[in-house]
């Protein structure tokens, strides 16, 4: 009688414990957090690993060529989209921004969508007389770009009954503003093929 | 007596055939001790590597041997270490790379930050 009686406690705990969640996490199973550096192939469109490797492939390639020395001041200007497709060029070119920036090669002036927000910043500090005098920053010591760097990407598409096949091409350069003289370039292709 | 005999060879021929399976750690600073594979490698051969220092970044060529005769692909991506072997970077994007039959190819890469004295190359075939 009491090894039954014991035995029947026993499965009840490990009943009451098996119901207590102890993952951290809330919510349906079906929605699960993806590593975001894998390979995407959901669909032949441009993606986020094409995204990844334009931006390590140019960045690395320009830190490492040597024509960024003493940490220029470099202006960045938009990515053209020369595609049929949209893709969202300035996330290229931040993502390239950031990882010249962390490799130490390179120091960026406001680009186009910054530069707004930098001369209201200068006016209000300069002509608002709401700062303490002392801490305003003068204006006329922004710092000028002594390079550009500039890029396009390109997609050839084909299609047929089995195939569809897409070419993107990436092409970055890095021109001095003085000169007009392109010191760096360099181009990354993709083709990815969607068999039907 | 012949049983007994038995009994004393018998741990010791386990013990020789174990240690012959064994295989071992590859030499440190050795192109092998620098590849760290994601299970099974179907078909393809990591061999030599050429390491070097370009303006002060580190830069690596890897040789890729195909030995099927058939088309295969492979994912890879470099881990950059530092001097305390630990990572100086985020992590790199996986990529894929495709060698024709019987191909020998090369992958090539460059550090992220100069800081990188050290790498491991992950693969892993699909």
């Amino acid at each position: 009688m009491l090894p039954i009686r014991l035995c029947s406690i026993a499965a009840v705990a490990l009943l009451a414990t098996g119901c207590v969640n102890n993952s951290p996490t809330l919510g349906s199973k079906n929605i699960s957090y993806g590593d975001t550096k894998a390979v995407e192939t959901v669909t032949n469109e441009f993606g986020s690993t094409d995204l990844q490797m334009i931006a390590e492939s140019m960045t690395r390639s320009l830190a490492q060529s040597g024509a960024l020395q003493g940490r220029p001041v470099v202006q960045v200007y938009d990515v053209k989209n020369k595609t049929s497709e949209y893709i969202d060029t300035r996330e290229i070119t931040t993502s390239i921004k950031t990882q010249l920036m962390k490799s130490g090669t390179a120091r960026f002036a406001s680009d186009n969508t910054d530069m707004q927000s930098q001369v209201d910043q200068l006016k209000l500090q300069n002509q608002s007389g709401l700062y303490k005098p002392s801490t305003v920053n003068k204006t006329g010591n922004m710092l000028a770009a002594k390079y550009r760097l500039e890029g396009s990407i390109s997609s050839i598409v084909k299609r047929s009954s089995d195939y569809k096949d897409v070419f993107y091409k990436f092409s970055l350069q890095l021109i001095d503003v003085e000169s007009g003289v392109a010191e760096w370039m360099d181009e990354k292709e993709i083709r990815k093929t969607t068999e039907r | 007596m012949r049983m007994k005999i038995f009994g004393v060879l018998a741990p010791i021929l386990a013990l020789t055939l174990l240690a012959g399976c064994a295989t071992p750690p590859p030499p440190a600073g050795s192109a092998a001790s620098k590849v760290v594979p994601l299970g099974r490698m179907e078909n393809i051969e990591v061999g030599a590597m050429r390491v070097a220092r370009e303006n002060g970044f580190m830069t690596v060529k890897v040789e890729l041997h195909n030995t099927s005769f058939r088309n295969k692909s492979m994912f890879y991506r470099f881990a950059w270490l530092g001097n305390d072997g630990f990572p100086v970077a985020d992590e790199e994007g996986w990529k894929s790379v495709t060698l024709y039959g019987s191909q020998t190819s090369f992958l090539s890469a460059i550090a992220p930050v100069p800081k990188a004295t050290d790498f491991r190359l992950e693969v892993k075939t699909p």
